[in-house]
């Protein structure tokens, strides 16, 4: 028998164990989008603007309408005569029209929709949709679309969140600044001072669960299946546009890494099914993925100020991030990794400027840790030039510079649990770091070794306000229905949150169970994005949890005829030590009905440091971590192989030990084909050349390396049994470390990724 | 055209359009949706089922061609009770996140341990690389399928 179990007993908590849907999963039962359907549905097919850039001059369906079985074609024209249909989504930049209306702004822009009675039906309809398009000049990147008297993507500019500030006659939709001290002033006190540019191309998640939703119109309601990450948002920006109620239901998603964080089909699927008087189904292909969303391409122009021993003194960070077509994700994703630009290092004088820029590219969303990851390429690739410029030893020069406890961030931030020393020698002893490397005899093959340190922020409000709620409720049988709105996309989050719920109700896991992301069923989250579900999700349980116990004991003191103050929880009900108890079976068997309660987030506004001074709150906790990688280059091909990679985390409270380690792995297994293979590649006509994933290799278990996956696990403060977030800093380490180790291996530092076989050999004859 | 066949045990003779794959007989036909789709070009492997006891991607698969084979999917190698002793494997060991490759993976390992009971790692590696994860980085899969070689001696 225990008392009330509070957030210091924990018997689930830092247990690992399998997911708990992995029974299902491995039996291949559990149902994601593209196997659901709802009765009477019908089947849309959308037509896509072949063009990166046109005006459209006149959309002829009639043909298509002609065609037995197909039920309505969707175009700007209905939507325009639909007076109870907003024209323009996008919850964060509102600029993507449901369908195409003036003109088309990517290659693969939304032009109609067409719905039939089956697939077929629908895909041979499309291709009947007659569109005249008059070309308009492309900006294809974001030196084109900056270039002096540059078409424009959007002649205007509707920014949602309030941190988004367009230019105004640019395509720059969105521009910001942040700083600390004065980077000049630091540049003149600097011993030496280094520029370099750096590049990372769009790529593509390549989640396999293909994006795919429902949407039924009934009774003036509106109820949307989908694997978005973000059913909250998607709800209000349905409600908004249809003028009706909106139901958002997330099934188990196939991974999204970013892809599926923002709405893109959903809206205009839903105009079709309202057009349509009956349910519509539509699932896209693969290679319409590619046009959907895409990781952004990126460029970073660095200076950095150091002393002579390597202690940066000042750092001018400029990057530019190209959104594409649409900035209803792109934008903000920018913006928000101004406050990490600078990486996890002390510096008293520095600079970031971030520039959004719209081009004729599809939309870019986050990736995994956002732009972070080629953020921290570019600081960590010049940080190597630097040491071994100045003879110093890369991690010396790091050591030297990396953040502690109590340092203040460029946001201002009073940083805690900023492990990032302990990470940086967990990593580099993981792999070796200090044993003598293999060598070739032929010395055609050269193996070296590479360091990168990072630190990555999660979403955060700028004002003190709930990010999410959780409700525990006590149902029939005795069982804790913990009701939640983290989208289960892979990352294990029922698991966690079982964990937690268990622990603060001192129950086991079966006595838990998770009904998670429907949005009439569960309580408001803002998305699962950022790494913020095991924080806020898991504190929002837990102060679920804190709210039902007064109820139940409540109850059971009535039932049991004794004061409340008397009882004391137990695995199996309430009790009195000694005396009479009831099961929670019982309990809410006599009560009559469920006990419920609901849990906040609260996050945000200000924190009270330990020095009695406020400090901002620009991430509710901030994740370090480093990565130590061996590479071998083949000198002969250019092919570059991964031998060993580690990666550490400061992850506070490991809630589920395996499940951080098998993240932490998955996410380097999957930067490895951003890093040395994966890229978009466009025609000089604007078109994407390498949309079929015949001519997209990604990586397989023969490019795996050998993983060391570790993790700092001091309890963070604040989170629920003291834990932090970590799906994405897996992968955010790994580009930095790679071509840092090329650079080690081969003497040559590779300013751009791929780091392909073509690139590396010209990288090495450069060198000769 | 017609098409007989075994799915799963069970004799099955269809009438189906020409142009319909295997992956479209089992998911739209037959309501087998462990069977999943994503590049629809024989790349990625999420649609792998064995077909004669070979892992065959059944997007590029045209129905006729399995005339007469024995096709085995996720659902027929799962047990009507607790799992198939690769499937186990894959949960203990973390050879899964969110699950979307993990039929046609087991069925994969499934494969090549029915060809080779004791697999060397390089040969598990070569063998299963032709289907793509997006989760684990592949070395929870790898985990699973060793543990599933120890195994072996076990299991008929």
């Amino acid at each position: 028998m225990c008392a009330a179990t509070g957030p210091n007993v924990t018997r689930l908590v830092g247990q690992s164990m399998p997911s708990l849907e992995a029974p299902d999963k491995a039996a291949g039962r559990i149902e994601y989008m593209a196997d659901l359907t709802v009765p009477n549905m019908a089947h849309a097919k959308v037509v896509r603007s072949p063009l990166p850039h046109a005006r459209i001059v006149s959309i002829d369906a009639s043909e298509a309408r002609a065609i037995p079985g197909v039920v309505c074609v969707l175009t700007r024209d209905e939507v325009r005569a639909d007076p109870d249909v907003e024209e323009v989504y996008g919850f964060v930049y509102r600029d993507a029209p449901l369908v195409a209306m003036d003109k088309v702004r990517h290659q693969g822009d939304i032009v109609a929709v067409v719905v039939a009675d089956d697939v077929d039906t629908a895909e041979a309809a499309a291709e009947l949709v007659d569109v005249e398009y008059e070309e308009l000049p492309a900006v294809m990147n974001v030196p084109q679309a900056l270039a002096e008297g540059a078409v424009q993507v959007h002649e205007e500019f509707f920014p949602i969140a309030p941190e988004l500030r367009p230019i105004e006659g640019t395509n720059v939709c969105h521009h910001a600044t942040i700083g600390c001290g004065d980077v000049e002033v630091g540049f003149a006190e600097s011993d030496f001072v280094y520029e370099d540019e750096f590049l990372a191309p769009p790529v593509q998640h390549c989640a396999l669960d293909l994006h795919a939703v429902i949407s039924q119109i009934e009774d003036g309601q509106i109820t949307v299946w989908t694997n978005c990450q973000s059913p909250f948002p998607l709800g209000r920006e349905l409600e908004r546009i249809f003028k009706m109620p909106a139901r958002v239901i997330i099934p188990y998603v196939g991974g999204g890494f970013g892809s599926k964080s923002r709405d893109r089909i959903e809206c205009v699927i839903t105009a079709a099914a309202k057009l349509a008087g009956r349910p519509v189904r539509y699932v896209m292909t693969q290679e319409e993925t590619f046009m959907t969303f895409i990781r952004p391409a990126y460029r970073n122009r660095m200076r950095t100020g150091v002393k002579r021993d390597g202690t940066i003194v000042a750092r001018h960070n400029e990057f530019w991030v190209d959104v594409g077509g649409y900035a209803i994700s792109g934008a903000r994703s920018a913006n928000n990794t101004l406050k990490v630009a600078t990486g996890p290092y002390r510096i008293p004088n520095a600079r970031v400027d971030c520039y959004a820029v719209y081009t004729n590219k599809p939309p870019s969303s986050p990736y995994r840790g956002l732009p972070t990851t080629q953020h921290t390429m570019s600081y960590e690739a010049q940080f190597d030039r630097i040491a071994r410029d100045l003879g110093i030893d890369r991690l010396e020069i790091r050591r030297r510079n990396l953040v502690r406890d109590g340092d203040i961030h460029i946001t201002g931030d009073y940083l805690r649990s900023a492990h990032s020393h302990e990470c940086l020698e967990q990593a580099t002893e993981a792999i070796g770091w200090d044993e003598a490397l293999p060598v070739d005899p032929e010395g055609k093959k050269l193996r070296g070794r590479g360091v990168s340190c990072t630190i990555k922020y999660t979403l955060t409000p700028a004002r003190l306000m709930s990010e999410n709620s959780a409700e525990v409720a006590l149902v029939e049988n005795g069982v804790f229905e913990v009701r939640i709105g983290t989208v289960n996309i892979g990352q294990g989050s029922d698991t966690v949150m079982a964990q937690i719920a268990g622990d603060a109700l001192g129950v086991g896991l079966d006595a838990i169970r998770i009904v998670h992301s429907d949005t009439y069923r569960v309580p408001v989250d803002s998305s699962t994005t950022a790494s913020r579900s095991t924080y806020h999700m898991g504190r929002a349980v837990v102060e679920a949890t804190d709210n039902l116990k007064p109820q139940m004991l409540e109850a059971a003191s009535q039932l049991l005829e004794r004061e409340a103050a008397s009882l004391v929880f137990t695995p199996g009900g309430i009790a009195q030590a000694d005396g009479p108890s009831v099961t929670y079976g019982e309990l809410v068997e006599r009560v009559g009905s469920p006990l419920a309660a609901t849990g906040d987030c609260v996050v945000g506004g200000m924190y009270a440091g330990p020095d009695g001074k406020s400090y901002p709150i620009a991430s509710t906790f901030w994740t370090f971590a480093s990565c130590a990688a061996e590479v071998e280059v083949d000198t002969e091909t250019g092919t570059v192989r991964v031998v060993k990679a580690a990666a550490s985390a400061t992850t506070g409270t490991a809630v589920n030990p395996h499940s951080i380690e098998t993240q932490l792995e998955g996410g380097i297994g999957q930067e490895i084909g951003p890093t040395l293979f994966e890229q978009l590649v466009w025609d000089d006509g604007g078109q994407l050349i390498n949309a079929a994933l015949l001519d997209y290799p990604l990586p397989t278990m023969e490019t795996m390396p050998d993983y060391a996956p570790r993790y700092v696990d001091h309890p963070f403060e604040g989170g629920p049994f003291g834990a932090k977030g970590m799906g994405e800093i897996g992968s955010v380490v790994v580009p930095g470390a790679v071509v840092n180790a090329v650079y080690d291996a081969t003497g040559v530092l590779f300013h751009e990724i791929p780091l392909t076989p073509h690139k590396v050999i010209e990288g090495l004859e450069g060198q000769r | 055209m017609n098409v007989n066949l075994t799915v799963n045990g069970e004799t099955l003779s269809l009438d189906v359009p020409p142009s319909t794959t295997l992956l479209d007989l089992l998911r739209d036909r037959l309501g087998l949706h462990g069977t999943k789709e994503y590049c629809h070009s024989g790349v990625c492997g999420a649609c792998t089922v064995l077909a004669d006891g070979k892992a065959v991607s059944s997007c590029s698969m045209l129905a006729g061609q399995v005339d007469g084979a024995d096709v085995l999917t996720i659902e027929g190698l799962t047990p009507d009770e607790g799992l198939h002793p690769i499937q186990q494997a894959f949960v203990d060991n973390f050879g899964l996140q969110c699950g979307y490759c993990t039929p046609g993976m087991i069925l994969l390992a499934k494969a090549l341990l029915d060809e080779n009971p004791s697999p060397t790692r390089e040969e598990i590696i070569r063998y299963m690389g032709g289907n793509i994860c997006r989760c684990t980085g592949y070395a929870g899969i790898l985990r699973s399928v060793e543990a599933a070689v120890k195994e072996r001696g076990s299991w008929s």
